[in-house]
């Protein structure tokens, strides 16, 4: 373009090339544009000069505005460009960037460790057809006790250690028998009353017994009961239910064993322990548990024929079994918490750590 | 219950089974054993000392110097004080380095030491220096001849008494709780029968009838008790109270019983080993009337061998003679009639009594007893005789001397128990998930006869099983209850796993469960709550505090503390009791329980239980105090809690799919009408309800947020340096469920461009905003589609008594792009509604 531009006009646009080169901002290029292509710029002037040539000399006088009106404009679209590419370079720069400056502060919340080992199990029973229940904490005698095949002078009873309840200025208190459920095992019966066989169901839930508060022992804890019901349920079921429950929940295979135990509302009634799974190789035994290598986990067996029956449910016909997990005692073991004392303690140091 | 493994012995032949092998059995086929440990360890650490000569301390009149060969080549000379030691004798020495257990519970180590300036290589032991007994007296004389064992000196003592893995013996411990229901395991035999089984061995066989008596006339017994179902007594003479033996003793140290003298060991023994509580009267201290069974008078006292005076009631049942109590049936005896030193007759009592009626007295008394516990279990009515014919048969090999003057006396009506039961081995192998193959008949009838069950029919389709009486009086009387024997013996650990076979099918919803998850999700997550589970209890303390002691509520009769007896009503007392301990750690506090409630003032249902309310209760509070300035409500935490729980609202839509989320929520302060909780501010408070299509208020109060009343904050500790603003907000599950039921449904994205346009209000001070945000809506005529306030202004440039407020108000239309022509019509709309409201617009 150079090369084509007129001699008498190379001057100015040398001129403008050089500010055009020094330019370093946007803003100095839209002073030269100003100055050479705007109303009353150079190549303006030159333009309004041209009625005063002489006529042959007015088209190539034209022709070179024009040219020198390009080479400017082109010059400074380069110049543009290159200053364009330079600021994106320079915001490329990380000069003075500190990474570890905190981010903008979000308070965090925490869940319960109890709701989560909750949700845990109820995800777990739910993905295996198992309906959630719900039943109240201030029980009557009739469900907590009667319906599961434990009478009123049954010695079941006294390893309860039951809080048995009043009302305020009531005074139908002693026929309803009132107290804290002492098991969720009550909302079997509550089961039986809404549900028709075949059916599997968990509990979750607090529940109550009238012990003194220590490390190891709280008056208020939490456990899962498990209801199936059905035809041509038994022991063989259980097993491979808390089996498949317990691959889910600490994801390996873990070994259990059946023991006998005994529970008024199952028969045969059993107590399932576990291989520890926190023992470094499996069977030496850990601080878990106290070294023996099992850990008991839950009470379970099948359900009692006189239970069925009470409920309507006919035990020829159909049989079932019932479980009933420890849930605070899972959530220590999961954690590591070994003092159940924080579990209802309320302090948010323990609870935001969840 | 300890139980003794050389006990064991006695019945059944334990050569070559360790303790813990029998621990480990009993545990996967019968009960829980919750340890196993040596007993009086410190016999294994005591070596077999002979005693060479005894010299008189040059120095001391009471101590001996004596030279002790321990097997070690040079005899060791100890210094001992008791008087009985004497050469010849095989006695337990600590030699230097012996660890031997101190009274405390802790150990101390034997020194080589100068008695009185004489040197004293170790110790000779007493057998309470071994953990044998309280007997001091003496040193312990171990019971052999020096020339029958003279290839034990040295070793250790358990090994000259027999030793078992190391130790004299081990004690097994088993939970109580899993013998609940085994009557007949609350004794060695018992026990033993089942380890028996489970080795297939023999039980060896004891005394089962008494021996002949004389022709004197029995002693009378009358039985007025219906707990009463059998009462036996049996009068014995020659006797000579003493010592009992030494394995006696040390089987009932043991197995954690005292010895006292060898009439009372010798009942405790056989209580322990049966399972047969009994009771020995000193025949003497008996009235000649014989002995009458009856239930106590109501205030009736009598006192028991403890020496405590105990008053009854009409439930108890007394054992009486000559008018006078003598003993409380099945839990103590009484203390004039005990045997003691110089009893020479007595009167053996066996009987069976009233499990409930036992429990319930002895509960009632606080009197849990050794007796008791077995009563309660519900005892074999055959077993007095039993236990009488054991207890007479090891009496007599101890005194020879002894005699029954007459024939036993009998009272009460009982039947034996023994019955036969029905089983289907099919329905076993059904119930148990086993196959033939798996569990033959054979098998399974080899097991019930090891246990004690007769078996009849074997050939056929359905069994006749005979359940001995020590089964069957509680225990066993079903079809189920064989199966569970047949599953034991089998071991329910070598059943295979099968899988739950059933139809796919949805499982019923519970829609309370879903919106709690997602309120959990919504508080925990976005707002940053800590959830807390706080007891079901509230304490009286706190609700002194809070101002609710009066309230009616469902209570514990029976509370861990005094003062902890109130189930709450409402979740939220708890939080507000947390918050002064957590602000003394942290600058604010951010918690939230999901939780139940209960109503006694509302009994519903069947049973006319307390209603129970499911709410969300959430507190915040921040450490220092606030502004209460009406201008500065963003910045305080009833405000913020308020977002909160709005937020949570509309957040958490109903469970069922495809519908919820509430249309508007409406606030407003309480009605009048409306009971505010003590602890709540009755000038700084809200109620939200869902708004209706119109946007009114409608249905039940959804949540309460509230300031502390301030008095509270104050009894709460939270003044002056502690000093802390305190909201607290109350959400009800139960009616956000019936409310947030609303189908979900798509609305069209805007097609026209919205106004966006900045309306400010000059109001009185007692204008709500929610007054002035309708005037707004109203003016719109349907196009506000958003309004936000961003200004609130109290002080000198309004004057007092008035506010400034303004809004970022967004007009959209579904059908036009509005134009100024639209806008002004609303603004002028706009500035009449304000005058309806004695407010004006402000042009400024």
């Amino acid at each position: 373009m150079e090369t084509t531009l007129q001699p008498e006009l190379q001057g100015h646009f040398e001129t403008a090339q050089a500010r055009i080169a020094a330019a370093t901002s946007a803003e100095e290029l839209r002073a030269v544009d100003r100055d050479y292509l705007d109303k009353g710029g150079v190549v303006a002037g030159l333009l309004a000069a041209i009625p005063t040539l002489p006529p042959e000399q007015r088209r190539g006088a034209g022709q070179g505005a024009n040219q020198l009106k390009t080479a400017v404009l082109g010059a400074i679209d380069v110049r543009k460009a290159e200053l364009e590419a330079d600021a994106i370079q320079a915001a490329r720069s990380g000069k003075g960037f500190d990474p570890t400056l905190p981010g903008t502060p979000m308070r965090r919340g925490s869940l319960h460790p109890v709701t989560r080992v909750t949700r845990e199990l109820e995800d777990i029973f739910s993905s295996m057809g198992y309906g959630i229940l719900d039943g109240p904490e201030v029980e009557i005698d009739a469900f907590n006790f009667e319906r599961l095949n434990i009478p009123s002078d049954h010695p079941a009873r006294d390893m309860h250690d039951t809080f048995w309840c009043k009302v305020d200025g009531a005074e139908r208190d002693s026929d309803m028998g009132l107290l804290l459920r002492t098991h969720t095992s009550c909302v079997q019966v509550r089961a039986m009353e809404k549900l028709k066989p075949p059916f599997r169901v968990v509990v979750p839930g607090r529940v109550f017994r009238q012990e003194s508060v220590d490390a190891s022992h709280e008056h208020t804890f939490h456990q899962m009961e498990g209801l199936v019901v059905g035809e041509g349920l038994t022991v063989g079921h259980l097993i491979g239910t808390m089996k498949t429950f317990l691959r889910e929940v600490f994801q390996k295979e873990i070994e259990v064993r059946l023991r006998p135990g005994y529970f008024p509302f199952v028969e045969p009634g059993f107590e399932l322990d576990a291989r520890c799974p926190f023992c470094e190789t499996v069977g030496a035994g850990c601080k878990v548990c106290k070294q023996t290598s099992w850990v008991e986990l839950c009470p379970c067996g099948m359900v009692h024929p006189s239970v069925l029956k009470l409920s309507g449910i006919d035990p020829e016909k159909y049989t079932g079994f019932a479980f009933g997990l420890g849930l605070s005692r899972l959530v220590m073991l999961r954690y590591e918490i070994d003092d159940i004392r924080h579990l209802m303690g309320g302090d948010t140091r323990f609870l935001s750590q969840f | 219950m300890f139980i003794s493994y050389s006990w064991l012995n006695r019945h059944v032949d334990l050569t070559g089974i360790s303790p813990h092998a029998i621990a480990r059995n009993l545990t996967l086929q019968t009960a829980e054993v919750e340890g196993v440990e040596p007993f009086a360890p410190a016999l294994a650490e005591v070596v077999v000392g002979h005693v060479l000569s005894r010299e008189a301390h040059p120095d001391a009149d009471k101590l001996g110097i004596t030279q002790v060969n321990v097997g070690t080549g040079e005899p060791l000379q100890i210094v001992c004080g008791a008087p009985n030691v004497g050469p010849g004798q095989l006695v337990a020495v600590a030699v230097v380095g012996t660890k031997l257990p101190a009274a405390d519970g802790t150990t101390f180590k034997i020194k080589k030491s100068k008695i009185r300036g004489v040197e004293s290589i170790g110790m000779i032991c007493s057998e309470r220096e071994l953990g044998l007994g309280d007997e001091h007296d003496g040193i312990w004389v171990l019971p052999f001849a020096p020339d029958e064992k003279q290839d034990m000196i040295g070793k250790p003592v358990a090994e000259l008494l027999g030793a078992v893995e190391g130790h004299y013996d081990w004690i097994i411990e088993i939970d109580n709780k899993s013998l609940t229901h085994r009557p007949d395991l609350w004794g060695h035999r018992g026990i033993a029968g089942e380890v028996a089984a489970i080795l297939g061995r023999d039980l060896k066989s004891i005394a089962t009838e008494l021996p002949a008596h004389g022709k004197a006339d029995p002693v009378t017994v009358k039985v007025e008790s219906k707990g009463c179902s059998r009462y036996l007594g049996i009068a014995i003479d020659g006797l000579e109270n003493g010592k009992s033996p030494e394995w006696m003793r040390h089987l009932l140290l043991a197995t954690g019983q005292r010895p006292i003298d060898l009439l009372v060991d010798i009942s405790n023994f056989v209580m322990l080993d049966l399972a047969q509580p009994n009771h020995l009267f000193d025949r003497n201290e008996l009235s000649a009337d014989g002995i009458l069974v009856r239930d106590a008078k109501d205030g009736e006292t009598m006192t028991t061998l403890d020496g405590e005076e105990r008053k009854l009631t009409s439930a108890d049942m007394l054992i009486t003679s000559g008018g006078e109590a003598v003993a409380l049936a099945g839990i103590m005896g009484g203390e004039a009639s005990k045997v003691k030193e110089g009893t020479t007759q007595m009167l053996l009592e066996l009987a069976t009594f009233a499990p409930t009626q036992v429990r319930l007295t002895s509960q009632r008394l606080a009197l849990r007893t050794d007796s008791s516990a077995r009563f309660e279990k519900h005892l074999d009515p055959t077993l007095p005789m039993k236990a009488a014919a054991h207890l007479v048969s090891l009496l007599a090999e101890l005194q020879p001397s002894i005699s029954l003057p007459s024939a036993p006396a009998e009272g009460g009506d009982w039947t034996d128990p023994a019955c036969e039961i029905p089983v289907r081995p099919d329905r076993v192998r059904a119930v148990l998930g086993l196959t033939q193959d798996e569990l033959s008949n054979l098998r399974m009838e080899e097991m019930l006869t090891l246990l004690g069950f007769g078996v009849v029919g074997a050939d056929q389709a359905t069994w006749t099983i005979q359940v001995p009486s020590a089964r069957s009086t509680k225990d066993v009387s079903l079809e189920e209850d064989i199966i569970e024997e047949v599953g034991r013996s089998f071991r329910y650990d070598n059943i295979p796993e099968q899988r739950v076979m059933a139809e796919i099918a949805p499982v019923a919803h519970d829609p309370r469960r879903s919106l709690v998850r997602r309120i959990q999700d919504r508080l925990s997550g976005s707002s940053g709550f800590d959830e807390v589970m706080t007891h079901s209890f509230v304490d009286v303390e706190l609700c002194e505090r809070l101002g609710t002691a009066g309230e009616p509520t469902v209570r514990a009769i029976n509370p861990v503390a005094e003062g902890y007896e109130r189930i709450r009503r409402s979740v939220v007392p708890n939080l507000l009791g947390l918050v002064a301990s957590n602000l003394k750690l942290q600058p604010s506090t951010y918690l939230y329980e999901v939780g139940k409630g209960y109503l006694p003032e509302e009994p519903h249902g069947k049973f006319a239980e307390p209603r129970e309310v499911h709410e969300a209760a959430l507190v915040l509070a921040k450490a220092g105090t606030a502004s209460t300035e009406v201008a500065d409500f963003a910045s305080s935490c009833l405000f913020e809690l308020k977002g909160v729980v709005e937020d949570l609202l509309f957040a958490t839509e109903s469970a069922r799919p495809g519908r919820g989320g509430l249309a508007g929520v409406v606030w407003a302060s309480p009605d009048e009408d409306m009971e505010l909780a003590p602890y709540a501010h009755p000038g700084r408070c809200m109620v939200a309800r869902a708004a209706d299509a119109k946007g009114k208020a409608t249905g039940p109060v959804l949540a309460f947020v509230s300031a502390i009343e301030p008095g509270v904050g104050a009894a709460l500790g939270l003044t002056g340096d502690s000093a802390a603003e305190v909201a607290f907000a109350c959400v009800s599950i139960d009616d956000l469920i019936a409310a947030n039921d609303k189908p979900i449904l798509h609305r069209p994205i805007p097609r026209f461009p919205g106004v966006k346009v900045d309306v400010a209000f000059a109001l009185a001070e007692a204008t709500t905003a929610a007054e002035a945000e309708l005037i707004i809506q109203q003016s719109g005529k349907g196009l506000v589609a958003d309004i936000e306030l961003f200004d609130l202004y109290q002080g000198d440039k309004v004057g007092a008594g008035q506010k400034s407020m303004a809004w970022h108000v967004l007009l959209q239309s579904d059908t036009k792009t509005l134009g100024d022509k639209d806008l002004h019509k609303f603004l002028k709309r706009v500035e009449n509604g304000a005058t309806r409201i004695g407010g004006e617009l402000r042009k400024d």
